[in-house]
């Protein structure tokens, strides 16, 4: 670039940058190029068939509520997902940007700029765009709406980086990266939270929605769209009150964003404030240690525990299994559809935690090679990963399964319950160290994914196929279970199954692991070289 | 005598051959250190040699012992610090020494009177309870090399130990491996850094393109030329490489 002529606008430079971001990320690898492409194919699948279902809304009674509510859920997201995904946007975060001679003014205008470029923009352009449709009568309603179109693009965008921008701390640090780790867990829980609205929807009609819509409408993004509804009733007054709301919350979010950026360039980031905070506060040693066994099982279980506590993935790994062990049979029991069967879910959800045991440890794997040089040395380390997970699983599957039991009231299936529960339980233990030896994986420490790329495969052959084998390997006492309940007088000794199924699942368990350990032995370098991607 | 013995080692990473052919046998009782260029296969070579990389094809024996037909005897003689692996970063300094000594069948107390004193010598008292996430390149590269030297191994092998090390940090590393070989084990490190090797080693392997391309005592390796670094140049044949010609514009006050 020639230095002789005027500077080109920063404006289009900064477009340019973004889009050049978007390009080089994609020519990284094919996998992820595919991801993107597929993500951006179904994003924009799925805003087409909203586009079509508010096209068809038009003229519904209570079509307002509902785009506003649409609207309202948009803002949300926008200001949330820099909180979650920080690393999905490097323009976003300012601090790259530090060291060039910029003003803040200019420079907040080119980043509102390359923010609107994107899929996440044309996703919820395309959903602002039907929600006019679905409310605009009448010209005037119509030239409101290309306004507000524009006007509610700009508070979500603004708000996303106003955000970003007063949080980028948060974000650069490393608890910040932390939060983002548990993302998914609040995807899935909204997920839920949706379903339900969902479902009450369904039953008792869109006008449940007009008390909260006749607040939301005053509320940006979603006053916009209030603003062409008030346009289309012909009350032109709240119209323009609504619009110079959403005006005003753009005006606002912008200049919030450009104090928060000024007070960014000027003064150290979040690494360095770190490193220069004083010790952090004495860890205290818990009890732990001295209630454990000696030697490597008592080590393995301890640094166990304490990881899944203190390590974010496992963590949510954790809380997800928790929370969908005991979800999945409580609610069904509520809902009166359960089975007490439902109650072995909870085993299943907490045995997969066994999975790809040393693709958890990362590359930090190299200090456990370090110390395995026998089969020996090999089987007491997966005996004691698996003694650490009993510990929680054990007392947890038994209370999930004495809670469903006590919900159904069928209190003499209980001892049949948990001797399936207990035998689930084993044979996921014992396919899960299996696997752990033959089929390892990496797990990005980094976001929210699970699998490094190129190793999608991999984790999807250890996971089912191992949930499979899991399944046929309890088939014996499945079969047992079966025959007791349709041979005469056999529902009298269904107790058996209790002890029966204690013993199964702990002698799988003891046979997983005596398979698993020579494999894991020879293979150290293997399994290293596997968990070491990403 | 010899304390590592490498025989035509290979490895290949795809079309990538990473490294060719090395055949070399490292003193006991030594500072050895292991020099290349970035991409020589410095820490290629040295997974092999501590067992956490299969070569496909040759043999290492470390203090007498095969690395793959022999392990127990193996492991617990080496402690190793290799480049670009984590630790278990969710554990504090402290929790870490006593994870690592305790899987290496040291009995619990002594594991604990060993992590106090190593915490201390390397200046890692003050945050032996903050996570070794939150540490930084120094800290971690002293709470690695502690956790090497804990169960008191003959072979330490350390990669790229210095890399990112402030001043500070560097001495007392020093300080701890100096007083550690005068005491009859050895030390092999890789580095690109010369002066260093040159100041802290009294052998040298000299590491490009897979190859061994010179090894031996400090001198020997130095021969005629002036310093180690001069030296080095020659033997991968980066000497006399024209930097400035083509950079007629840079310098000098007028900016662009």
């Amino acid at each position: 670039m020639s230095g002789s002529a005027s500077p080109p606008g920063l404006v289009p430079t900064v477009v340019r940058l973004k889009l050049s971001l978007l390009r080089n990320g994609l020519r990284q690898s094919g996998g992820r190029r595919a991801a993107y492409v597929a993500s951006a194919v179904v994003t924009l699948l799925f805003a087409a068939l909203q586009l079509l279902g508010l096209i068809a809304l038009r003229g519904h009674d209570h079509a307002v509520s509902l785009v506003v509510l649409l609207a309202a859920v948009l803002g949300l997201g926008w200001a949330v997902m820099p909180l979650f995904f920080p690393s999905g946007d490097e323009t976003l975060d300012p601090t790259r940007l530090v060291m060039l001679p910029l003003r803040p003014r200019p420079l907040v205008r080119a980043l509102l700029a390359a923010s609107l470029v994107g899929i996440g923009p044309l996703f919820t352009l395309l959903m602002l765009v039907g929600s006019v449709v679905s409310v605009a009568h009448g010209a005037a309603a119509w030239a409101v709406g290309v306004l507000a179109v524009a006007l509610g693009l700009l508070v979500c965008v603004a708000l996303a980086r106003a955000v970003a921008a007063a949080n980028i701390r948060l974000l650069t640090s490393r608890k910040g990266r932390d939060l983002a780790v548990l993302s998914g867990l609040v995807i899935a829980i909204g997920a839920q939270v949706v379903n339900f609205g969902a479902q009450r929807l369904g039953t008792s009609g869109l006008g449940q929605l007009d008390p909260a819509a006749d607040v939301l409408r005053w509320l940006p993004p979603a006053s916009a769209i209030g603003a062409v509804d008030s346009v289309s009733e012909g009350a032109y007054g709240v119209a323009a009150a609504q619009l110079a709301v959403s005006a005003g919350a753009v005006a606002l979010l912008v200049r919030a964003w450009t104090r928060s950026l000024t007070r960014l360039m000027i003064s150290p980031d979040g690494s360095t404030l770190q490193a220069a905070e004083p010790a952090a506060r004495e860890r205290r040693s818990s009890g732990l240690g001295r209630l454990l066994p000696g030697g490597r099982t008592g080590t393995v279980m301890e640094r166990g525990l304490r990881y899944i506590w203190r390590d974010p993935k496992t963590k949510a790994a954790w809380v997800t299994s928790l929370a969908i062990g005991l979800i999945v049979p409580v609610l069904n029991a509520l809902q009166g559809t359960g089975s007490i069967y439902f109650a072995c879910f909870a085993a299943g959800m907490l045995g997969i935690q066994m999975y790809n045991q040393f693709g958890q440890d990362t590359s930090a794997f190299w200090m456990v090679a370090m110390t395995i040089s026998s089969r020996r040395d090999a089987y007491v380390e997966l005996r004691a990963r698996a003694l650490a997970l009993l510990l929680i699983t054990l007392p947890y599957a038994t209370l999930v399964t004495v809670l469903t039991t006590a919900m159904l009231g069928d209190w003499s299936k209980l001892p049949e319950a948990l001797g399936l529960s207990l035998a689930l339980l084993g044979a996921m233990l014992a396919t899960g160290a299996w696997t752990s030896a033959r089929f390892p994986y990496s797990i990005p420490q980094e976001g929210y994914k699970n699998v490094a790329p190129g190793q999608a495969g991999l984790a999807w052959i250890a996971i089912f196929g191992g949930m499979v084998s899991a399944a046929l390997l309890c088939a014996p006492v499945i079969a047992v279970t079966i025959w007791l309940h349709v041979t005469e007088g056999g529902d009298s000794w269904t107790w058996l199954l209790l002890p029966g199924g204690a013993v199964y699942g702990a002698a799988i368990t003891l046979l997983g692991l005596r398979l698993a350990a020579p494999r894991t032995a020879t293979r150290l370098p293997e399994i290293l070289t596997a968990v070491s991607k990403g | 005598m010899t304390s590592v013995r490498v025989r035509n080692l290979w490895k290949r990473f795809g079309q990538q051959v990473a490294v060719a052919g090395i055949d070399l046998d490292l003193p006991s009782g030594k500072f050895i250190g292991l020099v290349g260029p970035n991409g020589a296969g410095k820490t290629t070579t040295l997974s092999m040699v501590t067992g956490l990389l299969r070569p496909d094809q040759g043999s290492v024996e470390v203090v007498g012992h095969d690395v793959w037909r022999d392990p127990v005897e193996v492991k617990a003689r080496i402690g190793v610090l290799p480049e670009g692996l984590r630790l278990f970063e969710r554990l504090s300094g402290r929790e870490l020494l006593g994870y690592s000594g305790r899987l290496r069948g040291l009995p619990g107390p002594e594991v604990d009177k060993r992590a106090t004193q190593l915490l201390d010598v390397l200046d890692l008292a003050g945050a032996q309870h903050k996570l070794v996430v939150d540490y930084s390149t120094g800290m971690r590269k002293k709470i690695g090399l502690a956790s090497a030297l804990l169960h008191n191994p003959e072979v330490l092998f350390l990669d790229e130990p210095f890399e990112g090390v402030d001043p500070v940090s560097a001495q007392i590393i020093r300080g701890v491996l100096e007083r550690y070989t005068a005491s009859g084990a050895t030390v092999v490190f890789s580095s690109h850094v010369m002066e260093l090797v040159e100041s802290l080693c009294d052998w040298v392997a000299v590491l490009a393109a897979g190859r061994i391309r010179a090894h031996g005592t400090l001198e020997e390796v130095r021969g005629s030329a002036p310093s180690l670094q001069r030296a080095f140049l020659e033997l991968v044949g980066a000497q006399g490489r024209d930097t400035g010609s083509h950079l007629d514009w840079l310098g000098g006050g007028a900016a662009r």
